[in-house]
């Protein structure tokens, strides 16, 4: 249909048309196809509520693909270790919460695994699970001294505490490893695990009381034990003859180098609480004292007790012999008020003397001490500091002299360096 | 060097850190060419310079800034601070010494007993943290006067802090409180 008043811009013809484009609302001129006019093409609606696009099409914050990642390592951790559910939220949360913390969210993907095995960790140390941070570290295949120190950022940002783990409680997931049932290994080698796991027990507490478990890291030591109770739970010749490693391969767990020094230093506290036992007579020495380890262990407050006893009659008898030599045997009676004063003096001037090495000598005295004392490391003598130094005297040119080349020395060091700079890059070229 | 009791506790100090700045741009390459007993870093931009009395090793950045470590002694950190503004003098930079001060001091400290760390951590909890399966010492920080000690098992300490009084106020704070972890709670 034609339009009238209308006429093309081109041509100056009359002939307008309606000619839609598709839903384009179009008038066209007949005669030379010009577009005279054309609708809008989209039509604005300014009805609707007044709500933002933003605010439309916002969704609640999802984690993250690493913290999904993440929060599922964390439950298979907690699967593998087996730990009940409420021990299982607890990290959830505390893992939730530490990813969130700007000390954890731009690090590495090694850091933030380790990061879940330490909320396991936290949770399970607050809820009396007993895991041990070598297991952890272990299950994720993680360097523990990474895993350390992403744990004590974890403890600081969390603000949280643990309280510490004990051995003993630890002691039984430990014992569990050794695979020497019957059902695993010969019947002269096989052990029951639950007598295994309470001899092993008790030699820790005899290491706690006698200064071998502080400060120490508890897996060597466990190994030692639980390699000794073994021994001593039945010791025939096959058991006595068998070495911590071949322990090791029949009860298919990697060995630990330090516990060969830590069954030394059981075996060593064993004998000395050996010979007090009154019906042994023969001298107990760290072949033989495996025999005694189910006798020592049943009475071994008493014995301590005993040995601290003898030990002290020992230093004191030692000590009258320093001082009186001859009279001693004279005087016994009215002797033994003066000696006690004068075993002081001997102690009080071993003391003043002492000052360059006071911690051998309080070491030597004790009859249970940390094994670092007993045997101390020879140090080498320190070097004298300067004494009556102020800082602020004055400094000659003589001595500073001789911090400085001289021209002549400067350009022949140049010269050298040059030259040798060279060498090594011709070196690397070829 | 402080007693609690009778006995005298030797505080040994084995270690002073000290900074200060010698208000002027500092050419490496020169200091590395013209000293002796240097060391030019050139991958971390310092040269490290070792005096011989007092034995000390000085980190010389290009800013200007120094840090002088293996001192003995305050003063002697500042002997040997002065010691190393006149080497560099002498080389040929205007240099000032200025804003000097002393960032660390490490001390050790024996006691002549054992100390049963899972006592002394439970008695001080927080202040007090001890994983054995990271360290075997017990780390005791008392924020009061920024300090820190370690302890071990066999008695021995070792403690830093800002400066040697610090360090000894330290050590008196702790002694009572390792004095009652001597022997183990149980028997």
């Amino acid at each position: 249909m034609s339009t009238a008043g209308l006429k093309c811009p081109c041509c100056g013809s009359s002939s307008i048309v309606e000619d839609d484009h598709h839903a384009h609302r179009q008038m066209v001129c007949v005669d030379c196809g010009a577009v005279v006019s054309e609708g809008a093409l989209t039509h604005d609606f300014f009805e609707g509520t007044d709500v933002s696009y933003s605010r439309t099409t916002a969704v609640s914050k999802k984690p993250c693909l690493n913290q999904i990642k993440g929060q599922q390592r964390l439950t298979a951790l907690c699967r593998v270790l087996r730990v009940n559910a409420e021990v299982e939220t607890l990290s959830s949360t505390y893992f939730a919460q530490a990813y969130e913390h700007e000390s954890f969210l731009k690090v590495s993907l090694q850091k933030k695994e380790n990061l879940a095995g330490c909320c396991v960790l936290v949770s399970c140390r607050q809820l009396n699970w007993p895991v041990t941070m070598g297991t952890i570290a272990c299950l994720l295949e993680a360097d523990i001294a990474i895993l350390g120190a992403v744990y004590q950022e974890m403890m600081k940002v969390l603000k949280v505490e643990a309280p510490l783990v004990n051995v003993s409680d630890v002691m039984e997931a430990h014992c569990q490893e050794y695979k020497i049932s019957s059902l695993d290994v010969h019947e002269d080698l096989a052990e029951d695990r639950k007598d295994l796991n309470k001899r092993a027990l008790s030699l820790v507490e005899l290491a706690a009381d006698s200064w071998i478990l502080t400060g120490r890291q508890p897996v060597p030591l466990m190994m030692a034990t639980v390699y000794l109770a073994w021994q001593s739970l039945n010791p025939n010749h096959i058991r006595l003859k068998v070495s911590l490693e071949k322990f090791c391969l029949i009860a298919k767990v990697k060995k630990n180098r330090v516990a060969v020094k830590r069954v030394s230093e059981i075996k060593g506290v064993l004998c000395k609480l050996g010979k007090e036992i009154p019906w042994v007579t023969d001298p107990v020495t760290s072949d033989n004292v495996v025999k005694h380890v189910g006798d020592i262990v049943k009475n071994r407050y008493a014995l301590l007790r005993s040995a601290m006893r003898s030990h002290e009659e020992a230093m004191r008898d030692s000590q009258e012999e320093e001082v009186n030599p001859s009279e001693a045997d004279d005087q016994t009676p009215h002797a033994t008020s003066e000696n006690s004063e004068m075993a002081e003096q001997p102690r009080e001037g071993n003391e003043s003397n002492a000052n360059q090495n006071p911690v051998p000598n309080w070491g030597k005295r004790m009859l249970f001490a940390p094994p670092c004392v007993i045997h101390p490391k020879r140090r080498r003598a320190a070097l004298e500091g300067l004494k009556d130094v102020t800082g602020d005297e004055d400094i000659s040119d003589g001595e500073i002299e001789s911090y400085i080349r001289t021209p002549r020395e400067a350009r022949e060091f140049a010269v050298t360096q040059k030259a040798w700079l060279s060498q090594s890059e011709e070196a690397k070229c070829q | 060097m402080d007693s609690n009791n009778d006995d005298t506790l030797d505080i040994i100090i084995t270690n002073v850190v000290a900074t200060f700045r010698t208000r002027c741009h500092l050419n490496l390459r020169t200091i590395a060419l013209e000293g002796t007993n240097v060391i030019y870093k050139p991958e971390v931009g310092k040269v490290l310079m070792k005096l011989r009395k007092p034995k000390i090793t000085a980190s010389i950045w290009s800013s200007g800034k120094i840090i002088c470590t293996g001192a003995t002694s305050e003063e002697e950190a500042k002997q040997g601070a002065r010691r190393l503004a006149r080497c560099l003098q002498k080389i040929g930079f205007k240099v000032r010494f200025s804003a000097f001060k002393v960032v660390n001091v490490l001390a050790v400290c024996s006691m002549p007993f054992a100390i049963h760390l899972v006592d002394f951590t439970k008695k001080n909890r927080p202040i007090a943290s001890y994983e054995p399966e990271l360290h075997p010492a017990a780390t005791y920080r008392i924020k009061t006067i920024k300090a820190t000690i370690q302890v071990f098992s066999t008695g021995s300490l070792t403690v830093t802090g800002p400066n040697v009084q610090n360090v000894a106020t330290a050590v008196e704070q702790v002694y009572p409180l390792l004095f009652e972890c001597k022997k183990p709670l149980c028997k």
